[in-house]
């Protein structure tokens, strides 16, 4: 294939746009008394991706099949269908869980 | 947490470092939130919470069992290791992992008592307190009227178990043998010591496995009050002028 000016244009922009990591918008404040926003650094969108659960299994049958080991850490928090483990090592990735129990949305935070 | 605002549910995402520590960002209204406390702190929504933050024990699956049997998981896909076999298959797991730097829950090897902050974390930091050292582990407890700081060194002075009060109620305050991290749990009792891997109480009740026996061996309710196991500065920037055992 031939490269002429436009198409090799275009594919320095669609890899410096690749490359340009993207930041999450912020409003102009307001701030809340003592929040100095000039200390706060961003991380770009997707560095870390929150775990969105969508199903949930007995604990007892994660052990019974091997999925986790009687050492395992975990992080048990209490939702409205009762307590949920999450797996901590997971956790030190998403940061943030989010899930809906009894038609109760819940979020949990590492 | 709730992640609910005025009855529609906001997704939140990680959206940087503030006073060393993860920052909650919602994409439906662009407002910065403390991940600790649930308050707002930039952004359009400043003056709301997502509280009550709820409490995240530390516990493995076997103590989580004996805790409730009927316990349910939450596995995603991202990689982890158990067992010595590797399970999921999207990415590794962080190495920076935790609450930021100030949560000492770091990685799979655990929290590292010498860890120095790293520079991205250092520009953050708002007016130090040094009362103890910046990277000192402890356990952080608060109530609406109480923030308590408990350095991990403290806590093993004391045996690994001991009983304080707090805002007129006794707290148990002890190193989990299971998991290795502190904890603080409501009792009734007034003095306590570890015993192998129990923590036996004057009342002759005990905490075997994370769970609170009395002294018939007959579980009994366990209150937890909100706590974290964190790093000393992401306890004092959090609840600035907060109380220090034993100082």
């Amino acid at each position: 294939m031939l490269l002429n000016r436009y198409s090799l244009g275009t594919m320095l922009a669609a890899t410096a746009l690749a490359q340009t990591p993207v930041m999450p918008k912020l409003t102009k404040g307001p701030a809340k008394p003592g929040f100095d926003v000039s200390r706060f650094v961003l991380t770009p969108v997707g560095t870390f991706q929150t775990f969105y659960v969508k199903e949930t299994f007995p604990l007892k049958k994660a052990l019974e099949e091997g999925r986790v080991a009687p050492d395992t850490r975990l992080l048990v928090i209490d939702t409205a269908s009762g307590k949920l483990a999450l797996i901590r090592d997971q956790m030190t990735y998403h940061h943030i869980a989010q899930g809906r129990a009894r038609n109760k949305d819940w979020m949990a935070t590492f | 947490m709730v992640p609910v605002i005025d009855g529609k549910l906001h997704h939140f995402s990680n959206a940087g470092l503030y006073d060393g520590l993860f920052t909650l960002y919602d994409a439906e209204s662009q407002t910065l939130w403390n991940h600790v406390t649930g308050e707002a702190e930039y952004g359009p929504l400043v003056g709301r919470s997502l509280g009550p933050p709820g409490n995240e024990l530390q516990t493995s699956v076997g103590q989580a069992l004996e805790m409730d049997s009927t316990m349910e998981i939450a596995i995603s896909d991202r990689v982890y290791f158990a067992g010595a076999k590797q399970f999921g298959t999207a990415g590794a797991v962080s190495a920076v992992g935790g609450r930021g730097q100030g949560a000492a829950n770091q990685g799979p090897a655990g929290p590292n008592p010498n860890a120095v902050m790293s520079d991205r974390f250092v520009q953050t930091l708002g007016t130090e307190d040094v009362r103890r050292p910046r990277m000192e582990l402890g356990l952080g407890v608060w109530t609406n009227t109480t923030h308590r700081y408990y350095p991990v060194v403290r806590i093993r002075e004391h045996g690994g178990a001991f009983v304080d009060r707090m805002d007129g109620r006794q707290v148990l305050i002890f190193i989990d043998s299971e998991s290795n991290t502190p904890a603080a749990l409501f009792v009734n009792a007034k003095s306590a010591r570890k015993q192998d891997k129990d923590v036996t109480l004057d009342d002759g009740s005990v905490v075997r496995a994370g769970v609170l026996l009395d002294r018939a061996g007959k579980r009994l309710p366990m209150e937890h009050p909100q706590q974290i196991f964190t790093r000393w500065y992401g306890f004092a920037l959090t609840f600035p002028g907060g109380e220090v055992y034993g100082q």
